[in-house]
């Protein structure tokens, strides 16, 4: 009993370091506007389980109201994640026409698309 | 003028009461042949004649009257008293008496045991006569006649008035064949059975039918003696296996136990169901709306909580009017796209006799419906109405909006949006703060 258990906890006790000098090293190297794009994408990803949660669990109708609500989420989050390529200064050299604040021009006219749709959908 | 109509109004209904006629005319031909005078049946046509019936007389082979001219009958119901008869006028063979219920003209057509071009328009109507000159026979009960004159029991039956005593008869039994549109109204007596020869020396042949059973046996209850059927038209034909049924003699006679036979009543009976004053029903209206409405709307929307009502009148012979008829229950209404969707019990409404009523929802599914009524019942005249309406979807503003249930759904939405604004505000204003960085790191 006691070598499995030494063996497993010899185990974990690499992968929790890896997961805690990942997360030092992303608190440390990650310029902070890119932390706070990653924060509203924690958010979204949120609110999009749980939405996928309440149709699962509890109802989906009306469900053209769940594909507006989820789609909504999934687009904000495709939106935001190639914002966040684009203005992350290591990308540089693949994105060596979009500027910063083209990128977000276009993330911000691609999102109010997205919401004008997802309100047409919605009620 | 008033003073005119109210002294007139109340000797109409006077005559309405003294003559009890047809729901659908008073003319009568009664074709009688030569070996048959009319006044041997005297009793039964002087009934007809007191209830208000014209009766016109004509022999099978006289050309004139017609029964039918230009495809138009003449006569609202025909007595065709030829058991015998080999040949007619042209305008009442078989083809033509069946063009004559096809024009909903009633028949009473009385059949014997000699083969008649009648007794195989017979078989058309699902009756099964036995081998030519084979009458009914039975010896019991115990009787001073011949074994071909029997005293049949009438079984209660709606048609018949309640406790008709037995009626004399000496014809011909039939079996009978498994059409719905025949209705059975008097049945041989158990023990009886259809022979070629009044005594019994051809007993064995009948044993060994009666053995071999099936075909070749006309004996007992199974078969019939008067039946009646009423054609898809609403028209009626009754084949009675003896004309002596209707006779003087018969409704004279006495029975075995001395009581006045019931073959008087019972002629009366046949002949008012025949020729459509009994069991007579019709619809008067038909009407639908929303539960919550009354007028008829133009067409309905799916799940649409629907009322319909129809008003079923019947005919009453006493005054030769049509009356509410509150007196059936099984009564259905379909509400039929290709299949009834729905199907359902009308009910009788209390408060408004004459009226049945049903409540449904409309199924969810759009299309054409009818309202359908298919009502056949034995001895009842039918009751047939179809009435189309449209069943629409929900228009694009019917729908329910803003469901509670969505909740969820909409914060999410809600919340993305107003995520992404402020995002946006966040972002710029750090965007700001960073270019003011750069700027100032560049200066420095």
């Amino acid at each position: 009993m006691a070598p499995t258990k030494s063996a497993s906890s010899s185990k974990a006790a690499p992968s929790s370091s890896a997961i805690h000098s990942l997360w030092q090293a992303y608190n440390d190297e990650t310029p902070d506007r890119l932390k706070f794009v990653d924060a509203f994408l924690v958010f979204i990803m949120l609110s999009g389980a749980l939405q996928f949660l309440y149709c699962i669990l509890v109802t989906n109708f009306p469900f053209n109201a769940f594909l507006a609500g989820f789609s909504s989420t999934i687009g904000q989050f495709v939106l935001t994640a190639s914002l966040r390529s684009q203005v992350n200064s290591e990308n540089k050299d693949e994105f060596k026409e979009v500027s910063p604040e083209r990128a977000f021009a276009d993330f911000a006219l691609g999102s109010i698309v997205l919401h004008f749709f997802v309100f047409n959908f919605l009620g | 003028m008033l003073a005119l109509w109210s002294l007139l109004l109340p000797l109409a209904g006077l005559a309405g009461l003294v003559h009890a006629k047809s729901s659908s005319g008073d003319s009568v031909l009664v074709v009688l042949e030569p070996g048959l005078p009319k006044e041997d049946f005297s009793v039964f046509f002087s009934n007809l004649k007191e209830q208000g019936y014209d009766l016109t007389f004509r022999a099978p082979k006289e050309v004139t009257p017609k029964v039918i001219e230009d495809d138009i009958p003449a006569f609202a119901h025909v007595i065709l008293f030829a058991p015998e008869s080999k040949a007619y006028a042209a305008d009442i063979t078989p083809q033509s008496l069946v063009t004559l219920l096809s024009e909903k003209t009633n028949l009473l057509v009385a059949v014997g045991p000699k083969t008649t071009p009648l007794t195989s328009l017979a078989s058309e109507f699902s009756l099964i006569l036995p081998t030519p000159n084979t009458p009914l026979i039975s010896h019991f009960p115990k009787r001073d006649t011949p074994a071909t004159v029997i005293p049949i029991e009438v079984a209660s039956n709606s048609l018949l008035t309640a406790g008709t005593p037995p009626v004399w008869f000496s014809g011909v039994s039939y079996a009978l064949g498994n059409n719905p549109l025949l209705v059975p109204i008097l049945a041989a007596p158990a023990e009886s059975f259809a022979s070629d020869s009044t005594e019994d020396s051809g007993a064995d042949a009948l044993v060994d039918a009666s053995e071999k059973g099936g075909e070749g046996l006309w004996a007992g209850s199974a078969t019939s003696v008067v039946t009646g059927f009423q054609t898809k038209d609403g028209s009626r034909v009754t084949w009675v296996g003896s004309v002596t049924l209707f006779s003087d003699e018969f409704a004279h006679k006495a029975l075995p136990n001395g009581k006045a036979s019931g073959n008087e009543q019972f002629a009366k009976d046949v002949a008012a169901w025949t020729f459509q004053e009994k069991s007579v029903l019709r619809i008067e209206s038909v009407s639908h709306h929303h539960v919550n409405g009354t007028s008829t709307p133009d067409f309905y929307t799916t799940n649409d909580e629907i009322v319909y009502s129809v008003k079923v009148s019947k005919y009453d012979p006493k005054t030769s009017s049509w009356k509410p008829c509150t007196c059936r229950s099984d009564i259905q209404l379909e509400f039929t796209m290709l299949d009834p969707h729905v199907r359902t019990t009308l009910v009788a409404d209390p408060s408004d006799p004459g009226s049945y009523t049903a409540s449904f929802r409309a199924p969810d599914r759009h299309g054409v419906f009818k309202f359908v009524i298919d009502y056949k019942r034995k001895g009842w005249s039918s009751l047939q109405s179809s009435t189309t309406v449209p069943v629409v979807p929900p228009r694009h503003d019917g729908y329910p909006r803003f469901l509670s249930a969505a909740w969820p759904y909409y914060a999410g939405a809600i919340s993305t949006s107003v995520g992404f604004v402020v995002f946006s505000a966040l972002f710029l204003a750090g965007d700001v703060r960073d270019v003011k960085k750069g700027k100032g790191l560049k200066h420095e």
